[in-house]
């Protein structure tokens, strides 16, 4: 891969993608002061490693990156070479702008992306909450960045479909390794207590099974069955236990309204949230909270 | 589903609080299953020595799964339920305030945070004068030693507890508005004279706490109150439902063994595991190694615990296994156990030290650590399985050895997940050269409720009747030419696992500081 840069609103090559902010292959031969200081913007920046041995600063984080190496720096997320210098080697980038949504901060794809809305979610999903920035030994990454330059730069028929499925092909496999690092799919209960803490984390969001599935790096049948097997549950079903117990907790507590309640633990209105705690408790969500306020009828 | 109809048959509810789910089981009254149902809940480790579980979700869980199991299995089948009988985890601590308002998370049997207060207490001669009223290790499993950390550590929560409750008392507490615990569970807290049978005035003083902190002492048979009426209402169950306090899942395991008398004892291994004998006299040993618990006012279930059972051969799985599919674990342990098979009996000279999770009985030493021993160059892998296994059973071994110090035992009754893959009960039959017996009924918990409910009811006369009728599914019978090799190899176990007290506690030192 030779070097070259393209950047929007310069580069005519970009002109039809506006989401792609920049696209680059840089040979760096000396090392310069401040060549390489901490920045963040708003789009999703993916390095690839072709050449040498780098170290970063990502978010706070100091990290060796090899040959093969993929970066993945968040929107938003700080990032820079160790003390401002970019090192001696040979590096690939894209620079992808996304939308981000207040405010669980969802990450959608523009109009570009071929993936219907609930993979694009499941994915910028898992995006957001990956641990670490770095996957090792990509190298089917590098080959996608490579198709994507031959694409740009050679503008066959067809260029323009290719080159965004391209885009929509690097993200399933960075979300596909990025599940594959995070548990090595052998821990079931581990990775159904990664589930758990980012339902918990996130509760008001309206969870979709292949959201939860994607989280835990399975198809959405494999998933359901393994759920239930383990817990009893269904997926949905074990969510509401979740949301439940978080909202007797918070009824307990009298400082929230039902209907705040109802919003924070992920019901879509108070009727719904009355609905299935009745059902479940026998009680209203009201006469729980007197119950519980001043239970004196039962000391 | 409110309306009963006189034709309906009757039946008994089991509930099971376990460690990690809650275990739904219907018995008709000859005592056959007519359904069970599971709903699980996860663990928290907030900091490295803690254990917690959400109260509130245990609850819900709880409602949750006998809900929708009453509906699609009990009333389904046209059956009328006239009891429920409760059993759970043993050594929880719940706090509450005076509205019954959990105050935070419950503590868990595998919570280690009192480490501390424990060896404090477990060295001093009020702490030996404890274990021997209490009969509970003094441990930081022990809910004394949770309390007593409160009280030092986390001074607010302390104070303004109104109650320190399990999480049975807890359950039975949101279902009936009584604040009880059982003998048995009790005697499982470090804090109830298992003598007197009522809590121990100097373990309370101990912990800085009166008797009114805890809930009230009941039997085992005691009803634990009518159900209020919403729950009547929600579940379908008529205000007549007689609701059993019930005893810890361990007492009812060895239950629901058949266990009852001279002679016998369970092995049970899940992921961790225990062995324990029932007799009408405490075992009274000078070293602390077991604990005694109260099931009636005239049977002890004693015996010793341990940490590490089907979870390290799930560790080993996990790191040394061949996984064919995305979380495979049970094909890949089938593979693993097959390899093991091929080894012949003491896996041609490698011994494992199972401590990976520090031991409990018979060496009580939180700082063990795993070993294996006697590696040589024609190891391969499938030796690795089957020592893996073999230590495992050994650690069993040397419980059951210290047990038969104080009692004879001519069989065995095994039961738990781990321990019934029928290659582990043949290794367990070889290794302690006594004949193995396997419930029928795979959940000796809810066998043991069961009985114990049915006693209450009069349907056996004693307990001692009811653990007659447990059935049998497979035995297993020693072989002696395997016992003899394990025999000395058991040896070189034992002698292993006290041989290294400074240097396990060197290396957990130096774990501990690189955390």
């Amino acid at each position: 891969m030779n070097q070259f840069f393209l950047l929007q609103g310069v580069s005519k090559e970009l002109h039809p993608f506006a989401h792609i902010i920049e696209f680059a292959i840089k040979r760096n031969s000396t090392v310069q002061l401040n060549s390489f200081n901490e920045t963040s913007s708003n789009s999703i920046r993916i390095y690839y490693v072709l050449e040498g041995k780098f170290e970063w600063v990502i978010n706070d984080n100091h990290h060796i990156l090899y040959p093969g190496d993929l970066v993945l720096i968040q929107p938003g997320h700080k990032f820079g070479g160790q003390k401002g210098v970019l090192d001696i080697g040979k590096l690939c980038w894209i620079y992808i702008e996304v939308n981000k949504h207040e405010p669980d901060e969802r990450i959608m794809f523009g109009r570009w992306s071929s993936l219907p809305k609930n993979e694009i979610l499941a994915i910028g999903k898992i995006l957001r909450l990956c641990n670490t920035p770095v996957l090792s030994r990509v190298k089917e990454a590098g080959n996608i960045l490579n198709e994507i330059q031959h694409e740009l730069l050679n503008q066959q028929i067809g260029y323009f479909t290719r080159t965004n499925q391209l885009i929509d092909e690097l993200f399933i496999l960075i979300a596909r390794k990025l599940t594959l690092q995070n548990d090595t799919h052998r821990d079931f209960p581990q990775s159904f207590m990664h589930l758990e803490n980012a339902l918990r984390q996130n509760l008001s969001h309206n969870w979709t099974v292949e959201e939860m599935a994607a989280m835990v790096g399975l198809g959405t049948t494999t998933f359901t069955e393994k759920v239930k097997s383990y817990s009893g549950f269904s997926p949905l079903n074990y969510l509401i236990t979740i949301r439940i117990s978080e909202a007797i907790k918070l009824l307990k507590q009298n400082d929230l309204s039902v209907t705040d309640i109802a919003l924070d633990t992920g019901f879509y209105s108070s009727q719904h949230f009355s609905t299935t705690f009745k059902k479940l408790t026998g009680y209203t969500p009201s006469e729980f909270r007197k119950k519980n306020i001043s239970n004196d009828q039962d000391q | 589903m409110t309306k009963i109809s006189n034709n309906r048959k009757d039946c008994v509810i089991t509930i099971e609080l376990g460690t990690n789910a809650v275990r739904v089981f219907a018995f008709d009254l000859n005592g056959n299953i007519i359904g069970s149902a599971k709903g699980a809940y996860p663990t928290f480790h907030p900091e490295p020595d803690y254990s917690e579980q959400d109260p509130e979700q245990l609850f819900i869980t709880m409602l949750y799964v006998l809900k929708n199991f009453l509906n699609e299995t009990v009333y389904a089948q046209k059956y009328k339920v006239i009891t429920i009988c409760f059993s759970a985890a043993m050594h929880s601590v719940l706090p509450i305030d005076k509205n019954g308002v959990p105050l935070g998370n419950v503590i868990t049997w595998a919570d280690n945070r009192g480490k501390n207060e424990a060896t404090a207490l477990k060295n001093s001669s009020s702490g030996k004068t404890i274990y021997k009223s209490t009969g509970t290790p003094i441990h930081p499993m022990s809910p004394l030693v949770k309390i007593a950390w409160m009280k030092n550590q986390d001074k607010d929560r302390f104070k303004k507890t109104y109650k320190f409750l399990s999480i049975k008392s807890y359950i039975i507490q949101q279902l009936t508005g009584n604040y009880i615990i059982d003998y048995s569970l009790a005697s499982a807290t470090g804090l109830f004279n298992i003598h007197k049978l009522k809590w121990d005035a100097d373990a309370l003083a101990y912990a800085g706490i009166t008797a009114a902190k805890l809930p009230e002492l009941v039997s085992v048979f005691h009803p634990a109150g009518k159900l209020r009426k919403e729950y009547q209402t929600s579940l379908g169950l008529s205000a007549d439902t007689k609701i059993i306090t019930g005893s810890s899942d361990g007492c009812m395991a060895t239950l629901g063994a058949g266990v009852w008398g001279e002679g016998k004892a369970t092995v049970t291994i899940e992921d961790s595991g225990a062995m324990r004998v029932v007799g009408k006299e405490i075992l009274k040993d000078e070293k602390q190694r077991f604990f005694n618990y109260v099931l009636t006012e005239d049977y002890y279930v004693s015996g010793g615990p341990t940490n590490n059972g089907g979870v390290i051969f799930e560790w080993f799985a996990k790191q040394f296994g061949v996984f064919k599919y995305a979380y495979g674990i049970e094909n890949c342990m089938e593979e693993l156990i097959n390899d093991a098979s091929k080894v012949a009996a003491g896996a041609d000279g490698l011994l494992f030290l199972p401590y990976l999770l520090g031991e409990r009985a018979p060496i009580w030493n939180a700082n063990a650590r795993g070993v294996y021993f006697g590696l040589n160059i024609n190891h391969e892998q499938k030796h690795f399985a089957r020592a893996t296994i073999e230590g495992i059973l050994y650690e069993m071994y040397s419980i059951g050895k210290t047990l038969e110090e104080h009692r004879s035992i001519k069989s065995l009754s095994v039961n738990g997940s781990f321990g019934t893959i029928p290659f582990c009960s043949q290794l367990i039959a070889d290794i302690f050269n006594k004949p193995v017996a396997i419930s029928k009924n795979t959940s000796s918990v809810a066998q043991g409720s069961f009985l114990l409910s049915a006693t209450g009811m009069g349907i056996y006369k004693n307990l001692d009747d009811a653990a007659k009728t447990v059935e049998f599914a497979e035995t297993f019978t020693p072989n002696k030419h395997n016992n003899e090799v394990y025999k000395k190899y058991a040896g070189v176990f034992e002698n292993l696992s006290t041989k290294f007290n400074a240097e396990f506690e060197a290396i957990a030192n130096l774990q501990q500081k690189n955390k």
